[in-house]
């Protein structure tokens, strides 16, 4: 990550890395309090890319994250935080106290971190903000939400509640990585009646629903799938079609066959295609 | 025109008070910490209350297109309390440090004791090693003698006046102050103190040259758009519009800009409105659709 971002770096934000990195490395934790909420002005907040990038982070699954989501001062701070061997307790402190740069940066950082009570707990701030950034730093572009889901504190009620927050803020599932390798009834129950509710209010649904219920299957999820193809808006019938793809019932063959005849859509045809091969 | 307010508690302030002020065209503020009325018995009232500052209430002068900047500091009244003084003074390094905090202050000095004395020099020291201008509040009472003594101890620490701002000034005290090379505030108040009429009397005798007016509007009797209403006077009074303007705008932009955590020209548009946002759960919507508003 250091080499990543020392290559981003501009010519002033190079001048000013390696003083705070020795600071982080001799003070630790304890300065990081002041070394925090200058990151987002010295390091800055263009876009640090990269793509994906994994991590290992202890026994379960390695840590992934998409770093085109990330800011130069979110790696400065995960660099940060790793130099200054920064515990739990100071973890929070730093969001606690942190303004909403600095917000943002701790919950980045937890992506790549090893999941703790500490993260479990911010986490849960990050759950319960309807600050955007704060919400997608912590849920989105990354597998935490399902690392989280193996921890005992979170658990699948956890998880579950991350994603139907979500859902509500219209995240694209796309950016829950690694989120329907922990798709289970309960979540699927709570998705399908967001929908129904959004639906009788006239609001939006979450695109994302089609595809995530098909993983963990209960009753209304088949006949949600297949009227989903017969919907005026690309995007909801490609995820019904999808959806029935990752489904996989031989007696819904018929539906899919009769829709594919009408679908003036390529993308949504060949999803369609899939559903009958599979 | 474009108003920034040097000088308001808009912690004190409802939500209505953001509205008049984003009317009358006021577009950036600054709010520096102060006393809340009573006196907090423990340094994590005061941290509370600085959380708030850099985050609240900085999200909530966006949603009226309003820049937010605060102040941070022990004030002088609460310096005399030994039970919070030290350990204030302890947690402000990691404050002083924000992007949203473009000063120290209000320092200065309330009742003129030793103690006041000590926290004042300590504060005005830890603003130069975070390369911040300071915002230093005088008495009401004894006020003359006041400056004077803020005055000899700026003096004494051989301290950069270009990055000080003398605030709730007079008549009176102008002549003191006039040729420190620091900002001369005025602060405009209702009934009682300072007025339209006489600030506009003093732009008319010194010019609008470093200096700069608020409302210092808090907890009591006081007007958030009496920056405004000074506009309407002095134009009344002949005053021209880039005078005005100076007065108004750019002596305060320019002094706070001193901190180099923004510039004038990062205020050249309205704080972006966004009214989906919400804090912390907390929507300033309070329920109604955000795409019917
Ligand atoms: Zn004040």
């Amino acid at each position: 990550m250091q080499s990543i971002l020392e290559k981003a770096l501009a010519q002033g934000a190079l001048e000013w890395w390696p003083g705070a990195r020795a600071r982080a490395a001799a003070g630790g934790e304890h300065v990081l309090a002041e070394l925090f909420p200058a990151l987002a002005r010295r390091a800055g907040t263009a876009s640090l890319g990269g793509g994906l990038r994994s991590e290992e982070v202890g026994p379960d699954r390695p840590a992934r994250a998409d770093l085109d989501a990330w800011r130069l001062c979110d790696a400065a701070g995960l660099v940060l935080i790793g130099l200054a061997r920064a515990g739990g307790e100071a973890l929070i402190d730093l969001f606690q106290h942190g303004d909403f740069e600095e917000r943002t940066i701790v919950l980045r950082a937890l992506c790549l971190l090893p999941v703790s009570e500490a993260t479990i707990a911010l986490l849960g701030e990050a759950q319960r903000t309807n600050v955007e950034n704060h919400f997608a730093a912590a849920a989105c572009d990354s597998n935490l939400p399902a690392r989280a889901a193996l921890h005992p504190s979170f658990g699948l009620e956890g998880f579950n509640r991350l994603v139907l927050k979500a859902a509500f803020l219209q995240e694209p599932v796309s950016r829950l990585l690694e989120v329907e390798t922990r798709a289970n009834p309960e979540l699927t129950r709570m998705l399908q009646d967001l929908a129904s509710e959004r639906e009788a209010a006239g609001r939006a649904v979450w695109p994302g629903t089609n595809l995530l219920i098909a993983f963990a299957p209960i009753e209304g999820t088949a006949a949600r799938l297949v009227g989903g193809l017969e919907h005026g808006d690309d995007v909801r019938r490609r995820s019904a079609a999808e959806g029935l793809a990752v489904l996989n019932q031989r007696d819904l063959q018929p539906f899919i066959r009769e829709r594919l005849r009408r679908e003036p859509r390529a993308e949504i045809r060949a999803a369609l295609e899939r559903a009958l091969r599979s | 025109m474009r108003i920034f307010e040097p000088h308001i508690h808009m912690f004190s302030r409802v939500t209505d008070d953001y509205q008049r002020m984003a009317t009358a065209g006021v577009r950036g503020i600054l709010e520096p910490a102060f006393w809340l009325g009573q006196n907090r018995t423990s340094v994590g009232s005061f941290i509370d209350y600085f959380d708030t500052l850099i985050g609240w209430e900085r999200f909530r002068a966006r949603q009226f297109g309003m820049h937010h900047f605060c102040g941070i500091s022990l004030n002088p009244r609460e310096a005399n309390n030994e039970r919070v003084n030290a350990g204030v003074l302890e947690v402000l390094p990691r404050y002083l440090e924000k992007n949203g905090v473009v000063c120290v202050g209000e320092i200065g000095l309330d009742d003129q004791t030793r103690t006041e004395e000590q926290f004042l020099i300590a504060q005005l020291e830890l603003a130069a090693q975070h390369g911040l201008p300071v915002l230093i509040h005088t008495p009401h009472r004894d006020k003359k003698k006041g400056f004077e003594r803020i005055i000899a101890l700026l003096s004494d620490l051989d301290y950069d006046m270009r990055m000080v701002l003398l605030d709730h000034g007079n008549e009176e005290t102008i002549k003191l102050t006039r040729d420190l090379g620091c900002m001369s505030g005025f602060s405009i108040y209702p009934f009682t103190k300072m007025d339209e009429a006489r600030m506009t009397a003093i732009v008319l005798e010194y010019g609008v040259e470093r200096l700069i007016v608020n409302s210092a509007a808090d907890w009591g009797v006081s007007d958030p758009l009496l920056v405004p209403k000074t506009v309407v006077k002095m134009r009344q009074a002949g005053v021209s519009e880039e005078d005005i303007e100076t007065l108004v705008w750019r002596n305060p932009v320019g002094f706070f800009a001193q901190s180099g955590r923004f510039t004038p020209a990062d205020l050249e548009q309205p704080a972006a409105i966004d009214r989906r946002e919400t804090y912390e759960g907390n929507s300033m919507l309070r329920g109604q659709d955000p795409e019917r508003i």
